[in-house]
């Protein structure tokens, strides 16, 4: 009890204050936007129209009607919160009247697929790359890996990209230039390894820069470690190095690879807008940037709601099974 | 067991690559049908909603759709300006004091079931979206409840419309510049329950030639079938063919992958991209080509044009004509055409672009009032500022760099221009108590230095072009310009609030046919407002915060006019040469679109040889540029 009430509780509820407090403040910013949605939309229904300026007056009623902004900002924050909880995000209004739970669902599983799996692949292999390197500094194929990576890591993210779309669809034509699958969902293999192919060179480009970072995350705590007593005494005491590294070493190094994986988690759902827009790939960051220009403020809400739910959500399990990844974390 | 390690994952990675790429054939359209079948073009936007194909919702997908789908009355050809009947057989035809309007329609329409549309088809589309306030597409309910009474049906194939007040351009309402009341299938919608603006319609009827049968869940692309029966399509009976089996719609999203698209053989038309991807395309596609097949290459005839705007409340100066008449005259727009834009595109001095059938309407007959014209320098020296010989100029540029015009000058570059004339544009800006510093640099009346606010969005490729062009030439001549690249929307606050001295905006006066009024009558100076108020909610365009009475004089005048009568084109006229002598804005040139296609597979698009439709294929009435198309095979 004593763990639940003076641990587990008080973070439980700093997570909820987060939420409240990020969506709140989501709410509010957009509505200070000089960007308005009605007047968007009008735009955007007569932009090769020549309409008379009455009839566009009560279009614009009929349309602040049909978006409920017609009442205060208060009413609107209290609708909101009642149809969060019903958990209805309302319908975009770019899109109307279609809910934004539809518009998010459509391209949330591809954000996650894509940046789940880079993230995932990235960890692993910088980990284990970064971690080898530091181990075994003065071996050639280290020297190799680290001025590879001190080459690329400091490339813009948005030039790798770009420079791969010209090599694999221009020069060497041999990944496609847009979508995230061939045809329409279904359980076949042919739309499987289609995903997996659309995919292959958005998750690559994320992979190399991602990889590098935590290649030399990885390499620096390596490095420290291996100068400490113990492992200094294991290698005295002929334990095998493959033996030191892998359950001293690397192990002694995860809490912080830990805690930037779960964060690295947790911002997934605000989407990868540039691999979206380089490699036309689906996902949720497009629809947030195109939700942004436009003002449509109930998907801009629904994914910056994910994306805080997200972040708390990750700290919060961070914060929970620290003590269990290391002893040395004690409560308070 | 590092070099194990080492190895496996470098195994991994060789073989994930491998093993998908034999997977999957390295091809990137998303269906698998044959060429000679399929038209694969390029999608202006990435859609938000698939698959509703309710298009008279709030947020429904016009483009594209309109024209392989939907029908309307008349269509306007924004190349040519002619009249073409749609599902009406007949022109307008309005009582003396338009209060009534009488269409007769076409026989032997059929939708894409097999039932017939006849006037209870127009009946029942107009009175549903008079009477449905959520149906908001292009603001027909609102236009529709300001100005219909009622409509009835005379005969099977003839419907009447009875207007609440006189207004002679009701019919604008179904007639295309980007599109037209889109009829609904009676027999359909009719049967529909509830809200008509939530009503998904995932499974359409159209009278178009194209039924939609797949689309991807995250709006890229969307295929589209032939209807069984072509020859009772609207189209299918103009063209006298029966268009690609099925047309592919693809949104690759910038100019690069466009033309990456095109020299993959995945795509046979673009809708516009910048020019250094059109010419990456003419590169790598040996079959494609635009409107020319040699330079100036691209469409030049869409009906918009290009401006220096002025806020005349955002720097005193500017209100002031003469000033605003320096500006233009310090421009060189030789220079402006060839070195900024490329030389393909038409020049225009008048907010009208010089098509074939505009021109004969303005250009051509107010050629020697240009020539005419003059503005006083002060001290009592008249000066004509026009030059005549700016295309002769830019012709004899183009054939120094060794192309050949496909033309004459005017019908290539369009007519003359303001002389660049800096001693002029001096003696101007003296006149009105500016001073030149010790370095020749301009300085205000009250001695401080002359610096002016140029505003431009750079997604706008041509018109941040022109402002490149003009920043560097004012420099030139000393003015301190300080030229603003913003982001869309804060471009487009600024415009709407008046915080801004110069943008970049463009606008026509003039519909296809000749028309001035559904253009200009948002400027009317009633609907001014001042600078920090939002123009739109008083429902005009008050961006140049303009308050001449004169201009509402001849808005009012052009107002009861017939629109295509000489009368109309007289007062639009006499407008054009009030604007021009007070230099609201300064226009540069016309719209002009790389759209180009590859013909590779497919034959018989619009070209400047024969150019017997608009290639604007995203317009409504852009569906005859797909129906005549043949495959190359």
């Amino acid at each position: 009890m004593t763990l639940l009430r003076t641990y587990i509780l008080p973070r439980i509820l700093q997570w909820v204050f987060v939420i409240f407090v990020g969506v709140s403040i989501t709410f509010l910013i957009p509505r200070l936007s000089p960007v308005n949605p009605v007047e968007n939309m009008i735009g955007r229904l007569t932009s090769f129209q020549s309409m008379d300026p009455e009839a566009s007056n009560r279009m614009r009623e009929t349309l602040t009607d049909l978006y409920g902004l017609d009442g205060s900002m208060l009413d609107q924050y209290i609708s909101f919160w009642g149809r969060l909880l019903r958990g209805d995000l309302g319908p975009s209004f770019q899109n109307f009247p279609r809910p934004v739970n539809d518009i998010i669902g459509d391209g949330i599983w591809w954000t996650v697929g894509l940046l789940g799996t880079a993230t995932l692949v990235s960890w692993v292999l910088g980990i284990l790359l970064g971690s080898l390197a530091g181990y075994f500094p003065n071996s050639l194929w280290a020297q190799f890996l680290e001025k590879t990576v001190i080459t690329i890591y400091p490339i813009p993210y948005y030039i790798v990209a770009f420079v791969m779309l010209m090599l694999f669809t221009f020069y060497i034509p041999a990944f496609p230039l847009v979508g995230g699958a061939r045809g329409t969902p279904a359980l076949t293999w042919d739309y499987i390894s289609s995903v997996l192919y659309f995919g292959f060179l958005p998750a690559m480009s994320i992979i190399l820069g991602s990889t590098a970072f935590r290649f030399i995350m990885a390499k620096a705590l390596t490095s420290t470690e291996a100068s400490s007593d113990y492992v200094r005494y294991a290698e005295l005491a002929a334990v095998p190095q493959r033996k030191i590294l892998l359950y001293y070493v690397i192990r002694n190094t995860m809490l912080p690879q830990v805690t930037d994986l779960a964060l690295s988690l947790g911002t997934i759902f605000g989407g990868a807008l540039i691999t979206e827009i380089v490699f036309g790939y689906p996902g949720v960051g497009y629809v947030l940037f195109n939700a942004i220009n436009s003002a449509d403020y109930n998907i801009i809400m629904g994914i910056t709601l994910l994306s805080i739910v997200g972040i708390a959500t990750a700290s919060l399990l961070v914060d929970m099974i620290y003590p269990f990844l290391d002893p040395r974390v004690r409560l308070r | 067991m590092v070099r194990k390690l080492v190895l496996l994952l470098s195994l991994v990675l060789l073989a994930v690559p491998t093993f998908i790429g034999v997977a999957q054939e390295p091809q990137g359209l998303p269906v698998d049908l044959p060429r000679e079948d399929l038209f694969v073009f390029d999608q202006i936007f990435r859609y938000g909603t698939v698959g509703n194909y309710n298009v008279w919702r709030t947020g429904g997908n016009t483009p594209h759709h309109h024209a392989l789908m939907l029908e309307t009355l008349w269509y306007r050809d924004q190349e040519s300006g002619e009249f073409i009947y749609g599902l009406a057989t007949s022109d307008p035809m309005y009582n003396d004091d338009f209060t009534q309007l009488n269409v007769d329609l076409r026989e032997g329409v059929l939708w894409s079931d097999g039932v017939e549309f006849t006037a209870d088809d127009v009946v029942f589309t107009v009175e549903t979206i008079k009477a449905t306030p959520e149906l908001t597409q292009s603001g027909w309910n609102a236009s529709l409840n300001q100005f219909l009474e009622s409509v009835e049906k005379t005969g099977d194939y003839s419907v009447q419309f009875n207007l609440s007040q006189s207004n002679p351009r009701f019919h604008n309402l179904f007639e295309t510049r980007w599109n037209g009341i889109y009829m609904m299938p009676k027999h359909i919608v009719e049967a529909v329950e509830g809200d008509l603006g939530a009503w998904e319609w995932t499974d359409p009827v159209v009278l178009g030639n194209y039924i939609p049968i797949d689309a991807d869940p995250n709006g890229f692309w969307e295929l589209f079938e032939r209807r069984a029966d072509p020859e009772n399509s609207v189209a299918g009976i103009i063209t006298g063919n029966a268009g690609p089996k099925y047309a592919l719609s693809i949104f690759y999203g910038d100019s690069s992958r466009k033309a990456i698209a095109m020299s993959r053989g995945e795509l046979d038309v673009y809708f516009d991209v910048d020019i250094e991807s059109f010419e990456t395309t003419l590169d790598t596609t040996p079959t494609a080509r635009s409107w020319y097949t040699d330079f100036p290459w691209a469409y030049p005839n869409e009906v918009s044009t290009r401006q220096l705007a002025f806020n005349l409340e955002g720097d005193p100066l500017l209100a002031n004509a003469d000033v605003r008449w320096a500006l233009a005259l310090s421009l060189n727009m030789v220079e402006m055409q060839t070195e900024y834009i490329g030389g393909v595109a038409k020049i225009t001095a008048i907010p009208v672009p010089p098509t074939a059938s505009l021109s004969k309407i303005y250009h051509e007959p107010m050629e020697e009032w240009f020539v005419n014209l003059q503005i006083d320098l002060g001290d009592g020296e008249m000066y004509n500022p026009y030059d005549p010989t700016v295309s002769e100029q830019i012709a004899a540029w183009a054939e120094d760099q060794g192309f050949t015009v496909p033309g004459t000058p005017t019908e290539v570059f369009g007519y003359g221009w303001w002389k660049f004339d800096p001693e002029a544009a001096e003696k101007l800006l003296l006149k009105a108590g500016l001073t030149r510093d010790g370095s020749g640099n301009w300085l205000t009346p009250e001695g401080e230095p002359w610096v002016l606010d140029l505003q431009s969005p750079p997604d706008e490729n041509d018109a941040f072009r022109v402002a490149n062009a003009a920043s560097d030439m004012w420099s030139d001549f000393g003015i301190d310009v300080s030229l603003s690249g913003l982001e869309r929307n804060v471009w487009d606050q600024n415009r709407f609030v008046g915080q801004y001295e110069i943008a970049t905006p463009w606008t026509t006066f003039a519909l296809a046919s000749g028309d001035f009024w559904p253009e200009v009558q948002s400027r009317h100076p009633k609907y001014y407002a001042p600078v920090g108020e939002d123009y739109r909610p008083l429902g005009g365009n008050s961006e140049l915060r303009i308050q001449d009475p004169a201009v509402g004089d001849f808005i009012d005048a052009m107002a009861g006019l017939d629109p295509v009568s000489e009368e109309n084109f007289e007062v639009n006229r006499d407008f054009l040469k009030y604007w021009t002598e007070n230099m609201y804005f300064i226009t540069t040139i016309a719209f002009k679109k790389f759209v180009t296609w590859d013909e590779k597979y497919w034959t018989g698009f619009p070209t400047a040889e024969n150019p017997n439709y608009m290639p604007l294929y995203w317009f409504q009435g852009g569906k005859f540029a797909f129906q005549n198309l043949t495959p190359v095979s």
